[in-house]
């Protein structure tokens, strides 16, 4: 029987080509799409849970109150895992951890390696990174050992056993211990090269504070989180320790507990990457379900639409004694045939799609996340909901067809079934017209922000990190970089302005009285306004001479440190930009404020603009800004890394642009944008394959009635509107269907950010027009072919 | 076999009642070979309907094979006419998109016969109606006669009691009917009972009683 039904199948496949290609390509795209988010949703919600610990792992996250700011960072002094391991017994082990990039080299190759992991020796025996070489008991027992992963064994020793071989990292020699199996997707921490965290510098002594560090601690018993952590409290809140910590009044200091796996989707503190968010795997599930309704109701719609051309079959198959269930399961078979084919396509698809799916999300899937018992159990299971979904309503309605009037009269489809037919085009046309609005909105705000007046220029800034011995030779090697041809200026700083983290408190002292704020610092080097061609409000930039105060004998009793502040921070202090000039404020030492920079956005667009101190220093001089004439730059670079070879010979020479850094900041905006747009796209070209296939049926089905309205003497645009308003009609609610959903959903996008467009009326107007001549477009070419085509013929046909 | 006692069927339009049948008596013995007759819009399809239980009707007892159609459920209905009863469309209704030996096959897939009984009985008919060379083409590769040959032998695949045919030469060409009607003569005299509506007082001739319908009712 079910051979039977699978030949028809096929041959009505075969026969109506039109209908059959357009299903067959919604519902792979359809299928496709929910298969790779499928995959990204997988992965974002098995974040961390290969760990076999993972339930008794937590994340030590430190919350202080100083200077009447609460801060919560996810990152604690070197004290809490030792202590509280001491302190408590319900505390099996911890593992403090940093990650940082660092020079790696052996006799033939040396490489500025990104993701050198520092780690208390019982890293492998809290988290599960399988060792595949040497033995994870004894791999981190000592300072001068090193885990490689296996990917790095192959990087530095090809084929050779990398174990016993010696490694120098961050300048010290090391014998590799173990090779372990590259970190997985799903793991919070990544990195390439594991050491002992003793072999950083300044974390032998155990401290509250200098919190660099990430502590995770293995629990003994998985309940004991909300207990232990209230126990952490109490402790913290003891007289000695509060001594120990030096807080007085109500500042304070304490921890939360962190569970290891609801960290990377549900914690609002970054870690060693930034966390995904369970917002954005919603917002994902609801795209790949909206691209795969529009999918199904174009598999409805043209099966429905089809259907009349095959009651003659199924009236025939009941007069020969098929029941109602029978050409019911032979009509959900038939939408399975096409949902299988579709699935097979979408699966061939898929793997294609998965580096431009990377690219976009910034992950490195390969090829073998698909083929996987649970992607594709899951295709297999979403086939079956599908076939049922979308073929249900024309295996209902053709099943329960009465014979006699289907033999006689042959079959058409009224009432209920257009009204059905006409809400599945207004839903499809609503998702479409909703997403087109949400994109160019949020394409707005992209390039808003790539173009916004940021207060500083972005753009031509060459970033080259400072490290090692370069400190030292700093006034040299700045000489020798503003020397090369194509550079304009030089400056340096601790970070590079678009994003500065460093938090500080300043008081200030005037006629007012003593005010005491919370900040962000930055320590500069000399030139820097003018690299970064940041405009002044009053005063100047610093200068050589302001070396001279800084006086640093005599254990800097008499140091004075020059400062320069932004606009805001003058205002919170009740200055003019001109009254600021010459006033002292203290941070650490005393100083004058030479210059107040207008206000620049030192931090992302998502927050309003801050105080600001910047104070002149070289010792934490991170990074060299280059600015460089925008019209030669390849030259400049080579010349750069010449420069950089001769006197930094010891450093590969890594260079990046400002403005890319920038970019960075709005890296899931970026994502978002680009989903959206391709969802965008994607459902308009659905929504208009199934408008064009429903219009096609309906002008075959109208073409007597239109014949006759031309012998009546209708003209030929008169009738091509005539066929086309019906469906622009449902085009129109659509649009006042989606236009207050997606008005209302962009604001609240929006409100993310402290600087942000206003939604514009225009962008709903030139959504509404492009679809409405989108959806004539795809319309009249049946309607007008149908309008030309001479009335004798069409009437002939009977 | 077939015994109609005051069947009467109606369509109601607006406040007015439209007759379809109206007291239709008639007893049909195993054997016979009847032909309705009347002008157009007389009630013979309808009446032909109602008898192969495609239709319904408003009033009156219908007992076939001693089983009272009049009582039973949709369900039991199906299960009498597939059982017993074979059809035959003027339009022929073969099924497009399926061959003539799966077109053939299709009645018995739906009583649940195994496939290698199918096979057997599709290629004994196939060969008894000398249409075995054209089992694999297509109805539209087809002409008329030959279609409504495949038609027939679907309907006959089931070995029915009862062969209903509404018009069953109505777009043949005079020769072919003649063919066809040879063929009805020759099944009947194999014992199969046989109820045609024909226009054609010729082919009205073939049977062994003509009943004459006029505006629903049994013209005596």
């Amino acid at each position: 029987m079910f051979k039977n039904y699978f030949k028809t199948a096929l041959r009505n496949l075969r026969k109506n080509k039109l209908y059959s290609i357009i299903n067959i390509f919604g519902l792979t795209v359809g299928l496709a799409a929910c298969l790779l988010i499928g995959v990204y949703i997988n992965n974002e919600l098995s974040y961390d849970k290969f760990n076999s610990n993972a339930d008794r792992i937590v994340r030590v996250t430190m919350e202080f109150k100083q200077a009447e700011t609460v801060n919560k960072v996810a990152t604690t002094g070197t004290k809490v895992g030792p202590q509280f391991k001491r302190t408590f017994p319900d505390i099996e082990d911890y593992v403090r951890t940093y990650i940082s990039s660092s020079i790696v080299k052996n006799d033939t190759k040396i490489f500025d390696e990104p993701r050198v992991l520092y780690a208390d020796d019982p890293f492998f025996k809290i988290f599960s990174f399988k060792i595949i070489e040497g033995d994870a008991a004894t791999a981190l027992d000592a300072p001068g050992k090193v885990v490689l992963t296996k990917s790095m064994a192959e990087k530095y020793f090809g084929k050779e056993d990398a174990v016993n071989k010696t490694l120098n990292v961050s300048g010290k020699d090391m014998i590799v211990s173990a090779v372990c199996q590259d970190a997985p997707q799903n793991s919070q921490l990544k990195f390439d090269f594991v050491t002992q965290f003793l072999n950083l510098n300044n974390v032998k002594e155990e401290n509250w504070w200098t919190a660099n560090w990430v502590t995770y601690l293995l629990l003994r018993d998985k309940n004991s989180i909300p207990q232990l952590e209230q126990q952490v409290n109490n402790y913290m809140q003891t007289p000695a320790v509060r001594a120990e910590a030096r807080l007085d009044g109500s500042n304070y200091l304490s921890y939360h507990l962190e569970p290891l796996t609801s960290v990377h989707l549900h914690s609002s503190l970054a870690g060693f990457e930034p966390n995904g968010s369970i917002t954005y795997v919603y917002m994902f599930l609801v795209i790949a379900l909206l691209i795969l309704i529009i999918a199904c109701a174009n598999y409805t719609n043209l099966a429905t639409a089809q259907s009349a051309g095959r009651s003659g079959e199924i009236g025939m198959r009941k007069v020969m004694g098929a029941s109602k269930q029978q050409v019911f399961i032979q009509f959900i078979g038939e939408s399975a045939v096409i949902t299988f084919i579709a699935a097979v396509l979408a699966f061939i698809l898929s793997m294609f799609l998965i580096p431009s799916f990377n690219n976009i999300l910034g992950t490195h899937f390969g090829l073998d996340v698909l083929i996987q018992p649970v992607p594709i159990i899951s295709l297999i299971a979403f086939c079956i909901l599908v076939s049922f979904f979308a073929g249900l309503y024309p295996a209902l309605v053709l099943s329960g067809t009465q014979i006699i009037g289907v033999l006689k009269k042959g079959f058409t489809f009224t009432g209920g079934n257009n009204l059905l037919r006409k809400s599945l085009i207004v839903v499809q046309f609503s998702i479409s017209i909703f997403l087109i609005i949400y994109t160019v909105v949020i394409l707005q705000q992209m390039n808003f922000m790539q173009t916004k007046n940021l207060g500083y220029n972005k753009d031509h800034v060459v970033v080259l990190p400072i490290g090692g011995k370069m400190k030292k030779d700093f006034q040299n090697i700045k000489e020798a970089i503003e020397k090369v041809p194509g550079v304009e200026a030089v400056t340096a700083s601790y970070e590079t302005p678009e994003f500065v983290e460093w938090g500080d408190g300043i008081t200030a002292i005037d006629e007012k009285g003593k005010h005491e704020i919370s900040l962000n610092a930055m320590p500069v080097d000399l030139d820097f306004t003018g690299t970064l061609k940041m405009q002044l409000a009053a005063g100047r930039d610093f200068q050589q001479f302001d070396f001279a105060i800084m006086d640093t004998s005599n254990d800097y009793a008499n140091y004075r440190q020059p400062f320069m502040i932004n606009e805001t921070l003058a205002k919170k202090l009740g200055w003019s930009p001109e009254q600021a000039i010459g006033k002292i404020i203290e941070k650490g030492s005393p100083g004058p404020v030479v210059g107040v920079v207008k206000d620049f956005n030192f931090s992302s667009l998502h927050d309003p603009i801050g105080p600001l101190v910047m104070f002149l220093s070289r010792d934490f001089a991170n990074v060299f800004m280059v600015r460089i004439a925008g019209n030669n730059t390849k030259t400049t670079l080579s010349s750069l890394e010449n420069v950089w070879k001769q006197r930094v010979p010891e450093r590969p020479f890594n260079f990046h642009f400002l403005d890319d850094d920038y970019n960075k900041l709005y890296q899931a905006e970026q994502k978002t944008s680009v989903l959206f747009s391709v969802a965008a796209g994607l459902a308009i070209i659905l929504a208009c394959l199934g408008l064009f296939g429903l219009a096609a049926f309906t002008t075959v089905q109208r073409t007597k009635e239109i014949g006759i309205r031309r012998v009546l003497g209708a003209t030929v645009s008169g009738i091509a509107m005539l066929v086309s308003s019906n469906f622009l009609k449902l085009v129109a609610v659509a649009i006042l269907i989606a236009a207050p959903l997606a008005w209302w959903a962009a604001n609240n996008w929006l409100q993310d950010f402290a600087f942000r467009i206003p939604v514009q009326l225009y962008v709903f107007l030139i959504a509404a027009i492009a679809t409405m001549l989108i959806a004539l477009i795809t319309v009249s070419f049946h309607s007008v072919k149908a309008a030309v085509t001479n009335p004798v013929k069409s009437l002939r046909t009977e | 076999m077939i015994e109609l006692k005051g069947i009467y069927k109606w369509v109601n339009t607006g406040n007015n009642r439209t007759f379809l049948l109206k007291d239709i008596n008639l007893s049909i013995k195993e054997g016979e070979f009847i032909s309705i007759m009347g002008p157009s819009g007389s009630g013979k399809s309808t009446l032909l309907n109602v008898i192969g239980m495609l239709d319904e009707f408003d009033e009156g007892e219908y007992v076939f094979m001693n089983e009272p159609v009049h009582k039973l459920k949709e369900k039991q209905r199906a299960a009498l006419y597939k059982q017993y009863i074979g059809f035959v469309f003027q339009a022929y209704h073969l099924i497009d998109e399926l061959t003539v030996y799966e077109n053939i096959e299709t009645p018995l897939i739906y009583q649940d016969i195994k496939s290698s009984d199918r096979k057997a009985m599709v290629a004994d008919i196939l060969d008894r109606f000398n249409i075995v060379g054209k089992k694999d083409l297509f109805p539209t590769q087809l002409s008329g006669g030959q279609q409504q040959l495949v038609g027939i032998a679907r309907a006959l695949i089931a070995n029915p009691r009862l062969l209903l045919a509404d018009e069953p030469t109505g777009n043949l060409n005079s020769k072919q009917g003649e063919e066809i009607m040879d063929l009805f003569s020759q099944l009947n005299k194999d014992g199969v009972t046989i109820i045609q509506v024909t226009h054609s007082e010729k082919n009205a001739a073939y049977g062994s009683r003509i009943i004459n319908l006029l505006d629903g009712r049994v013209e005596k």
